[in-house]
């Protein structure tokens, strides 16, 4: 569904991402792992087009989108979060989620900011994550989890093919990260393809189909979570102590 | 979504909260406040039928709702979307020269004229926006004054329309306590309009798109909003109405000159009014407006017209400014202090 073919971004002479290409198939749970400064991110920011890539190509459903601006990308059905939430603060939890409602045409440009049937789709996917109660709380009062369920019930408001989640677990407590992991396996359930960036590895063995493993901005192993377990190239790379003492 | 069985009763539970909510909403707006406002400015004009001859007030309410055009103007770029300019003015004259020079040429009156150089201003700041919006912060400011000198020194180098000495329009033939009067209704329904518009675009997905890159462009642009093109309309759009301003405005002083329209105090005045009144909110740049204007007014009364004038008026920027960050309006709506009267949002 998403490939990834030979992508590279060059930050003047740093390859932050030098030739990775992988793919993300409908239906599944890809994640996309390396250490820090990886090129992880950064991959992600190319794909959706928050930065252009110096080179490379990225196919969503047969069709390049990697020279189209980002807005476009995400009425091809691409979405994102991003690893520091990004939200709009000064708007009310339901603005911010009917925000991503996408707007097509001169007409639709000055109907009404929510128009009802919005509104009840956004209740209705914050009521499937949970979090009814804040929808008239102000984006910038949130604690920092409420935050990540908010960017995620933003990102299902448009529809979305394709999900690609930058470290939604990333600094939550425990028990919401559980909430967050059920939340991505129902929607996975009913077909949502996912990519996901992260750097819990029991969540990531846990939840995933596939794995991509980047270092050093390029693609070093590519399989099941248990493939990529015990690769070897992996092992050195990085994962190597966590597992031997999991296995043990 | 995904609804469980008993979802449903929540759901609908939920709808009449929002429902509440939603009218809760609609209590708290005053629009009979507006409306007698207008009526009240409709009306204002018959003073002069009591004998005493009241031009200057009949000036002063005219000039404060040129303002209101303006400020409002300015602000769908600056307040909606953030994006300072100070180089607004240069609509001002764009429009002024567009419609004097016509009025000029023709003798059609820049009245029936001002929607068409609002719209001549609108293309050129679609096509100036297409430029500078690239930028923002400092740098769009920057850019932004730069407009004004380029337009400064084209149009007094450019004879067709005056050069520096500008052009002298012929004045209306109407006696002296009337003929203020076709310009002050000008104005009045350009403020009206103004404002109706600023509401209207506020509450919709174009404002609400605008509002998102005030705050965060990057993530607007991942929500699917093409940024660019908002902001580029909000441009022409702000520019439609500073250039409708300019164009009456030309006419009521009876010259046209880049002294009056090119200097830096009106694109500053537009830029202090909405700051001082609220930007982003639908009642600040009116507030604003008013109250700047009144200040002026007061201190050249009472200071003389010497630079003593613009400090007062300065401090006392300041000081509101630092008990209303946000403005009066902005202010007061954040601690839910905002009389009734003036929740035009």
């Amino acid at each position: 569904m998403l490939e990834v073919k030979n992508l590279c971004k060059y930050f003047g002479g740093i390859h932050a991402v030098d030739g990775c290409s992988f793919t993300a198939e409908r239906g599944k749970i890809t994640a996309l792992i390396g250490p820090n400064g990886a090129g992880k991110t950064t991959a992600f920011n190319c794909i959706s087009r928050t930065m252009a890539p110096t080179k490379g190509e990225v196919w969503l459903d047969g069709e390049r989108i990697d020279g189209l601006r980002p807005h476009k990308i995400t009425h091809k059905g691409l979405s994102r979060t991003f690893q520091i939430s990004r939200n709009l603060a000064d708007m009310t939890v339901l603005e911010n989620v009917i925000c991503q409602s996408q707007v097509r045409g001169w007409r639709d440009l000055f109907r009404p900011a929510m128009s009802p049937e919005e509104i009840e789709k956004a209740m209705g996917i914050l009521e499937f994550l949970g979090i009814t109660r804040i929808a008239h709380e102000d984006g910038s009062n949130l604690s920092y989890g409420q935050k990540k369920l908010m960017d995620l019930a933003a990102l299902l408001m448009s529809d979305p093919k394709i999900i690609l989640l930058d470290e939604p677990a990333g600094g939550v407590n425990p028990t919401l990260m559980e909430e967050i992991v059920d939340h991505i396996k129902k929607l996975n359930a009913q077909g949502m393809t996912v990519l996901i960036v992260e750097h819990n590895m029991e969540l990531i063995m846990r939840l995933c189909d596939r794995v991509v493993v980047m270092a050093q901005g390029r693609v070093i192993a590519d399989g099941t979570p248990d493939e990529v377990r015990s690769d070897p190239a992996v092992l050195d790379a990085y994962l190597g102590g966590v597992l031997d003492e999991e296995a043990a | 979504m995904v609804t469980t069985d008993n979802s449903q009763d929540i759901i609908a539970q939920r709808r009449a909260y929002n429902e509440t909510l939603m009218q809760a909403q609609d209590k708290t707006r005053a629009t009979w406040f507006p409306i007698a406002l207008l009526a009240l400015l409709i009306l204002l004009p018959l003073l002069q039928l009591t004998g005493t001859n009241y031009n200057y007030v009949i000036h002063l309410t005219l000039y404060t709702m040129c303002y209101v055009v303006m400020a409002s103007g300015w602000n769908i770029l600056g307040g909606f979307a953030g994006y300072i300019s100070l180089g607004h003015n240069v609509f001002f004259a764009v429009g002024g020269y567009v419609a004097g020079m016509l009025f000029a040429r023709l003798g059609i009156s820049t009245i029936i004229l001002a929607p068409f150089a609002g719209l001549v201003c609108a293309a050129l700041g679609y096509v100036i926006g297409l430029i500078t919006l690239r930028v923002r912060g400092p740098s769009f400011i920057i850019s932004s004054l730069a407009l004004v000198m380029i337009f400064r020194i084209a149009f007094e180098n450019w004879h067709f329309i005056g050069g520096a000495a500008g052009v002298a329009l012929p004045a209306n033939g109407l006696p002296v306590e009337w003929a203020k009067l076709p310009y002050y209704y000008a104005f009045l329904a350009m403020a009206a309009f103004a404002l109706w518009a600023s509401y209207k675009i506020k509450h919709s997905k174009f404002g609400m798109g605008l509002r998102a890159i005030s705050v965060d462009e990057i993530k607007a642009e991942s929500a699917g909003i093409d940024t660019r093109f908002y902001k580029v309309l909000a441009f022409a759009l702000s520019a439609f109405f500073v250039g409708m301003a300019g164009a009456v405005w030309g006419e009521y002083l009876t010259y046209i000159r880049p002294n009056i329209f090119l200097v830096i105090l009106i694109s500053v005045n537009m830029v202090l009014m909405c700051i001082l009144g609220g930007k982003g909110t639908v009642a600040g740049p009116a507030v604003g407006a008013i109250l700047i204007i009144a200040f002026n007014e007061f201190f050249v009364a009472t200071l003389g017209a010497s630079t003593v004038n613009i400090l007062a008026t300065g401090v006392i920027m300041a000081i509101a400014l630092i008990f209303f960050p946000l403005g009066l309006v902005g202010t007061l709506a954040r601690h839910r202090k905002l009389p009734r009267i003036l929740n035009w949002d």
